[in-house]
């Protein structure tokens, strides 16, 4: 199969089948995942990511009809695609795909626009709440999976990957034939989402159910509970982007509450704008 | 028995110990045993072994500390058992240290019990405090009470011992699984536990145990063996736990009707001679020929009848789990906690046993650990550790069958988590009945909150111990060394005793002081391990260097095997031969085979349900619930209910339902699933808090008046999301004591199901204290002490 | 029922929301307006010279309002300057264009406005053109910034820039007619009436805009049909997005207030009187903004229970 060579503007091409270079994915086997949720602490663990955004998240779906039913769980995450609509939309080249095949950030070039975040087809992208637990670490600019870019380059695996109970999360240089994610790649069937969009994630699952891993499926078969869990989350969590729609509320409404937030959202702008003035002129 | 498998076990660890480096794969990446910075990765994280408490699994791993901070908690990727895993709790647990709400100086309480007004006092204060009240009570010992909720002992039995008191009352068992699984394998195999050896089995029969939510370290064998050995997995289960649901075949089934279910199989397969006669003639104390006789009355069409799952399968299920020969049976709470229980426990357990599955590979292993000793010397045991269990412990107080004078609790929270909740709380809201409540918890629980005085304990990631669990084929010890030290005042309970003991005994002159001689929690632990036979000063560096002891090896990323001179180790099996069980007659005693129909569920009608409550993979009971990465993965219990069923009684996906047994109703909302029995509903514990702090209650706003200002955490009061906390269904659960154990039937409890009436609203409760007293009167007529 | 439920999962906000909304709701109206200015310096159209400030005027203010929305909603508002910067921009990102298009923009309509205002031909010509140019360049690129995310089904089509500029128009006349409208009344009040702009222009103008919203009509029967015989994700996005949670700005607001009721006013004897006019240019102006509410946030809605 010939391999596409192109590369969005200013950033590095995919690295897909190229002889010589890394290019960094992960395999995550379904049959092996427990659900138990170790790989979603340990990711906020290991970045401190505040309440309400995730890195990584797991799906859960139930299937069939009592009593022929089975649970199935998805983990999510930055697919570290080859060709990324988010490094490609970005006005400031803060995202960046780097040559191993890591899809990065660089939190100090991030004006916050969240560009990136529309045009991610996969909502692996959050912007960090203006107040988290340690407060030296970046806040309202956008984050994502970095593949735990800083582990592997010390020689260890992403932290997801080192928690996983069921050892459902296999990482590895998708590039090298010797790897347990290349070989599982060809002896498995492996699956990736949103395939027809040509980003060619570097995640990709081993006995994925078409229906939970499809978008429009998501949309229309969630539960009660989920949605209304949702509009809690909506009201309540602050999200800086002032235009969450709660279902069932009139638009006036809607309206209203969006403009409240951006007002609330002033006072802690301003200290945010504040800070990086003192620390751009008077340090 | 203990002790032959310590020596095989020594022998390894020595070898393991010159073990040469094993030749990895260049390619791949470590698993684990580091930790850096997201950004300023050149300064790795300092590490320090760590043993996971919250339960009792007792994983082994490592804290990351970076500037005096516990940063992050995981696995030991050495570790024979957990190899470098830990569950999503013992991953959240780090935050407890810095959590908002903890209580960082002893309380003593200014208000009325319950009101929520405390005072910070000194350690003098408190120590001089309690030392007095409990030398007052030393006249009559035995009315100085400890609830002990420890899944080992951490210093409060041995102070119960050392001043003389038997009254010691439990909320679980310091081991792994209930006390009616227990009391069965010790009377059947001499062992209180028995490991599902999953990494080499075929075939997996599993009665109502949730190994995916509640047994992680055995979980990732469990996967292993699906894709590596392509396992067969089959759940029963009255709703589609997680395990259920990844399951290849999951039943559902009546509650409480596993035992018949067994027993037919076990008939199948004695009948079609796929049995093991050679081993049921050698090591059990029936003959092959009679146990068949015995067995032919459980048919699988009484079975159906019982069960609801059809004759057919369970026949099919029979041979196939006979025909596998690598095969194991897994039970935990869903069996047990039925008033049918033990008979249960003991007919799952035969069908390892007539298969000849016991301590083969993949089979049903016996456990190998290590006892640890504590330090020198030792007080003589009262026999308080016996395993009397609390639930029914405050009926008792309120017959007047115990004067209290002192009641210590540690590690439990009765309050929340004990059937009859409620009554717990009344029990210990009257100073007459409890006249002095101290509390040891670092956080103020529901019990806690009625205390007189608390003094806060340290938490996991402050605390220095060693620990040891049958959760590997490999026994092995861990230790938590701890980077950090306390936070604020608090301090480890086996200093506090300590002092209390000293306050007591000032002069030894009582005989007390003499075991509660090392000068701080590094002396204990040094003493017990050197009192630990097998162990000695050296296992004690290793283990604060590596964390584990015995070293059996490395852990190879790609197959998850642990590798010693390029091998991988290799378990030994049949350790039950030559030297037999430990059981009066040296083999297994297969007690009765009998299974009757639980009489608590006789005839439903329609809108009547037995009440299954169930642990969820994010919580551990109350030690996790304010912790926030936790709770916000798991926060919220709707009561599940059968899609069918609901639609029939008109209710609607989300609607508010009343939930009323004996005692009285909660108000909580439907979820409508088809994963459950029809006759079955479901509510999850762990949540629906009335204390501990902001994330336990969904309530960013909620400070406590002794929360710290240093301990503050922006993330949660500004990012905490979620409001609904769930409801508690242990208050509306009235006690049933399986009178053979004294554990509580919690799976039993029926119920009515209704929407709500107008009036209600989410959370309510409403319970009726004095039909829970008539129920125990009616169960013991006063006399159950 | 044999699919599967989703029984947990994770939420997302919506990444742009209210503010963007309005904002691309304020560029369309300016940029709208401004064609209209045009008309008389740039296009040679004599009797449109008297609306060629106050339009200007109005596009001018209706941009200021946009960095104001656009910097605050950035999550670092101080680094907008960072579009700017050469060692910053992004060639490939739609958004590095547009901050340039919006930089120049009113910049440019300023010197257009000093120009009509000194009476100079060759420079008003010259750099209303320009300017014509750039209102055209930054209404497309509203459509595009969002059309470029090929994930999003609501917003990935070729006729964005279309229906983008169609709406910049349509609102363009509609706010400007109530712009002088409004104006008029003033200078009445404060008895200078021979500053009023010709009611007549107005009458026309509103027939300019009752062709474009017939034009936006055919368009979004056009996305129609894109959707219904779409695939699924199309398919669902109209169904349960658009008609579902954004009905109200959609098939009410858009639609129906924003579109049909115009036409009709304009088509009836209505559209000679001041009444009808008005009435219609509201509802235009709200209908547009209804399109802009469904246009950011629908496409982003449906993902976020992804
Ligand atoms: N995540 C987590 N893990 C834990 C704990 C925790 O709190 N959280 N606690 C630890 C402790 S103390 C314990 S005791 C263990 C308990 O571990 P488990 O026994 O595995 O857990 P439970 O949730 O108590 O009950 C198991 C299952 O029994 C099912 N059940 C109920 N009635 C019946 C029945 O009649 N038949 C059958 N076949 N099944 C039935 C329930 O639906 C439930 O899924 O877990 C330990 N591990
Ligand atoms: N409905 C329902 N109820 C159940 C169950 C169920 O499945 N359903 N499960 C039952 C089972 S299996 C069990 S084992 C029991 C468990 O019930 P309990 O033994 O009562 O245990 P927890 O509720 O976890 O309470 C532990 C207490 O210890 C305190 N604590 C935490 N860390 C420390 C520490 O480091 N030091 C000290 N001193 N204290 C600490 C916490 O604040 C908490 O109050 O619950 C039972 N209750
Ligand atoms: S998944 Fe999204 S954020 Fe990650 S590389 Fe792909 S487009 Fe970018
Ligand atoms: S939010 Fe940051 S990373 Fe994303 S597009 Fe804007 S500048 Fe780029
Ligand atoms: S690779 Fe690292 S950043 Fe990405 S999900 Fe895993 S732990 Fe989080
Ligand atoms: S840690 Fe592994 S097994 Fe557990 S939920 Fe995450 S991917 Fe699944
Ligand atoms: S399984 Fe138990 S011991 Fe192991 S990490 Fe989880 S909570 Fe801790
Ligand atoms: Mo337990």
């Amino acid at each position: 199969m010939r391999e596409r060579q192109r590369s969005y503007g200013l950033q590095t091409p995919g690295t897909r089948g190229v002889p010589g270079m890394k290019r960094y994915g992960m395999v995550i086997d379904l049959r092996k995942c427990i659900g138990c949720m170790s790989c979603v602490v340990a990711c906020k663990a290991e970045f401190g990511v505040p309440m309400g955004v995730w890195r990584t998240w797991v799906k859960v779906a139930d299937k069939g009809t009592y009593p022929n039913t089975k649970r199935i769980f998805m983990p999510r995450m930055c697919n570290h695609c080859d060709y990324p609509v988010c490094v490609r939309n970005c006005p400031t080249q803060a995202t960046y795909k780097h040559k191993d095949g890591f899809v990065l950030q660089r939190y100090n070039r991030c004006i916050g626009c969240r560009t990136c975040m529309v045009a991610c087809p996969y909502n692996a992208r959050h912007l960090i709440p203006a107040k988290r637990t340690d407060k030296n670490l970046p806040k309202l600019v956008v984050d994502k999976c970095t593949l735990c870019i800083h582990r592997v380059k010390k020689g260890l695996v992403p932290a997801c990957v080192q928690a996983c109970v069921g050892g459902a999360r296999i990482f590895g240089d998708m590039n090298d034939p010797n790897s347990e994610v290349a070989q599982l790649a060809t002896r498995e069937t492996l699956t990736v989402l949103k395939p027809e969009l040509g980003t060619s994630p570097s995640v990709s699952y081993i006995g994925g159910d078409w229906e939970i891993m499809d978008e429009s499926h998501s949309y229309l078969n969630r539960t009660t509970q989920l949605r209304e869990e949702f509009n809690t989350y909506k009201r309540n969590h602050e999200g800086d982007a002032f235009g969450d729609i709660v279902e069932g509320e009139s638009t006036m409404r809607q309206v209203s509450r969006n403009f409240g937030g951006f007002l609330r959202s002033i006072p802690h702008k301003a200290k945010e704008v504040f800070d990086a003035y003192v620390n751009l002129y008077l340090r | 028995m203990a002790d032959i498998d310590r020596r095989k076990f020594m022998k390894l660890g020595a070898a393991a110990s010159v073990a040469c480096p094993v030749l990895l794969n260049a390619m791949e990446l470590d698993l684990g045993g580091q930790d850096f910075h997201q950004i300023r990765t050149f300064h790795p994280r300092r590490r320090k072994p760590y043993l996971c408490t919250l339960c009792p699994y007792f994983d082994g791993g490592f804290t990351y500390a970076e500037d005096g901070e516990i940063k992050k908690t995981e696995g030991n990727p050495d570790h024979i058992a957990t190899r470098g895993k830990f569950c999503a709790k013992g991953m959240a647990s780090f935050f407890s240290a810095t959590d908002p709400d903890r209580i960082l100086a002893p309380l003593k309480r200014v208000g009325a019990r319950g009101s929520g007004q405390w005072q910070e006092i000194s350690w003098d204060e408190a120590i001089a405090e309690v030392a007095g009240r409990v030398r007052d009570a030393l006249t009559d010992v035995d009315s100085i009470y400890l609830n002990e909720g420890g899944f080992k002992d951490g210093g409060t039995v041995r102070f119960m011992d050392t001043i003389g008191s038997k009254s010691v009352i439990r909320s679980r068992l310091p081991s792994i699984g209930t006390a009616p699984k227990q009391a069965v394998l010790e009377q059947v195999l001499g062992f209180k536990t028995v490991l599902p050896d999953f990494e080499h089995t075929k075939y997996v029969l599993n009665f109502g145990a949730n190994i995916m939510e509640t047994a992680l370290p055995l979980a990732q064998r469990l996967t292993d063996g699906i894709v590596n050995n392509r396992l067969k997995l089959v759940t029963f289960d009255v709703r589609m736990s997680n395990t259920a649901g990844r399951s290849d075949e999951w039943f559902p089934v009546f509650p409480g009707s596993d035992g018949i279910i067994a027993l037919a199989m076990a008939n199948i397969i004695m009948q079609k001679g796929l049995a093991d006669p050679d081993f049921i003639d050698t090591w059990t104390n029936y003959s092959s020929e009679q146990l068949a006789v015995d067995l032919e009355k459980f048919t699988p069409e009484q079975a159906e009848k019982a069960s609801g799952v059809p004759a057919k399968t369970i026949r099919k299920i029979a041979l196939e789990f006979a025909r596998s020969k690598q095969a194991t049976v897994v039970s935990q709470n869903g069996i047990s906690w039925h008033r049918n229980g033990i008979d249960t426990e003991m007919a799952c357990l035969l069908l390892a046993v007539i298969t000849g599955n016991i301590d083969t590979a993949g089979g049903c292993c016996l456990p190998r650990q290590f006892n640890v000793a504590t330090p020198q010397p030792v007080p003589a045991p009262t026999g308080s550790t016996s395993k009397r269990l609390n639930p029914v412990f405050p009926f008792e107080v309120k017959d007047g069958l115990h004067r209290v004078q002192v009641f210590f609790n540690h590690m439990s929270n009765p309050a929340y988590s004990s059937p009859a909740a409620s009554y717990w709380r009344e029990v210990l809201k009257d100073p007459e009945l409890i006249p002095y409540f101290v509390d040891f918890s670092p956080f103020m629980s529901e019990t806690a909150e009625l205390a007189d005085i608390i003094l806060p304990d340290v938490v996991d990631v402050e605390r220095h111990d060693v620990g040891s669990s049958p959760t590997a084929l490999w026994p092995w010890v861990s230790m938590s060394y701890p980077e950090i030290e306390p936070r604020g005042m608090a301090q480890d309970v086996r200093m506090t005793l300590k002092k209390i003991v000293e306050a007591i005994d000032p002069d030894g002159s009582r005989g007390m002081r003499q075991y509660w001689a090392f000068s701080d929690t590094r002396q204990s632990v040094k003493q017990a391990v050197d009192a630990t036979p097998g162990m000695s000063k050296r296992s004690y560096k290793k283990m604060r260097s590596r964390g584990t002891w015995p070293q059996y090896g490395k852990i190879d990323p790609a197959t998850r095997q642990i590798i010693n001179n390029g091998e991988p180790v290799e378990a030994e099996y049949h350790t039950y031969n030559p030297a037999g069980f430990p059981t009066p007659s040296g083999k297994i005693e297969i007690q009765t085979l009998a299974w009757s129909a639980n009489p608590a569920h006789g005839d439903l009608k329609p809108n009547e349900f037995v009440l299954t409550t169930f642990k969820v993979a994010c919580q551990s009971l109350s030690l996790t619930s304010n912790l926030k990465y936790l709770s916000e993965l798991w926060h919220s219990n709707p009561l599940w209910i059968n899609r069918g069923v609901a639609r029939k009684s008109g209710i609607g996906d989300g609607d508010l339902v009343r939930v009323t047994s004996e005692v009285g109703h909660m108000v909580t909302r439907a979820w409508l699933t088809e994963g459950i029995h029809p006759q079955t509903i479901g509510i999850s514990t762990s949540v629906g808090r009335t204390a501990y702090g902001r994330v336990a209650l969904a309530d960013p706003h909620a400070h406590a008046s002794f929360a710290r200002k240093e301990q503050e955490d922006p993330d949660i009061d500004h990012n905490l999301w979620w409001r609904d906390g769930g409801v508690s269904a242990n208050d509306i659960i009235p006690i049933f004591i399986d009178p053979e154990t004294g554990a509580q039937v919690w799976n039993d409890t029926v119920v009515t199901v209704s929407p709500a009436e107008s009036g209600d609203s989410y959370g309510d409760i409403s319970v009726d204290n004095t039909m829970h007293f008539a129920i125990y009167k009616k169960l013991y007529g006063g006399n159950a002490a | 029922m044999n699919e599967s439920v989703i029984i947990s999962n994770v939420f997302h906000h919506v990444a742009w929301g209210t503010t963007i909304s309005v904002y691309f709701w304020l560029v369309g109206a300016s940029a709208g307006a401004y064609v209209i200015a045009s008309l008389g310096w740039v296009f040679g159209v004599e009797r449109y010279k008297q609306l060629a400030l106050p339009a200007t005027g109005m596009a001018i203010i209706l941009l200021m309002l946009v960095p104001v929305l656009l910097v605050w909603d950035l999550g670092q508002p101080l680094r907008f300057i960072y579009l700017m910067l050469p060692s910053y921009w992004h060639a490939t990102g739609p958004m590095s264009w547009g901050s340039v298009l919006i930089m120049i923009y009113p910049i440019t309509m300023m010197f257009y406005g000093y120009s009509v205002i000194k009476e100079n031909k060759r420079w008003a010509k010259m750099i209303g053109g320009l300017c014509v140019f750039l209102a055209v360049a930054v209404e497309l690129y509203t459509g595009v910034v969002m059309e470029f995310n090929p994930g999003r089904s609501l917003n990935h089509t070729a006729l964005a820039p279309l229906l983008f500029l169609t709406g910049a128009f349509i609102s363009g006349v509609a706010v400007l007619v109530l712009w002088v409208w409004i104006r008029n009344m003033i200078v009445s009040a404060i008895s200078r009436a021979e500053k009023r702009v010709d009611w007549s222009l107005m009458e026309e103008l509103a027939q300019y805009m009752m062709y474009g919203l017939i034009f936006d009509a055919f368009l979004l029967f056009l996305e129609f049909m894109q959707s219904v015989y779409g695939n699924q994700d199309e398919v669902m996005a109209h169904e349960e997005v658009l008609l579902g949670v954004f009905r109200f700005s959609y098939l009410w607001l858009e639609i129906v207030i924003g579109l049909l009721i115009p036409i009709i006013i304009l088509v009836s004897p209505l559209k000679r009187t001041r009444f009808g006019i008005v009435i219609a240019c509201i509802m235009v102006g709200a209908g547009v903004y209804g399109m802009r509410i469904w246009w950011v946030m629908g496409g982003q809605y449906l993902q976020t229970f992804y």
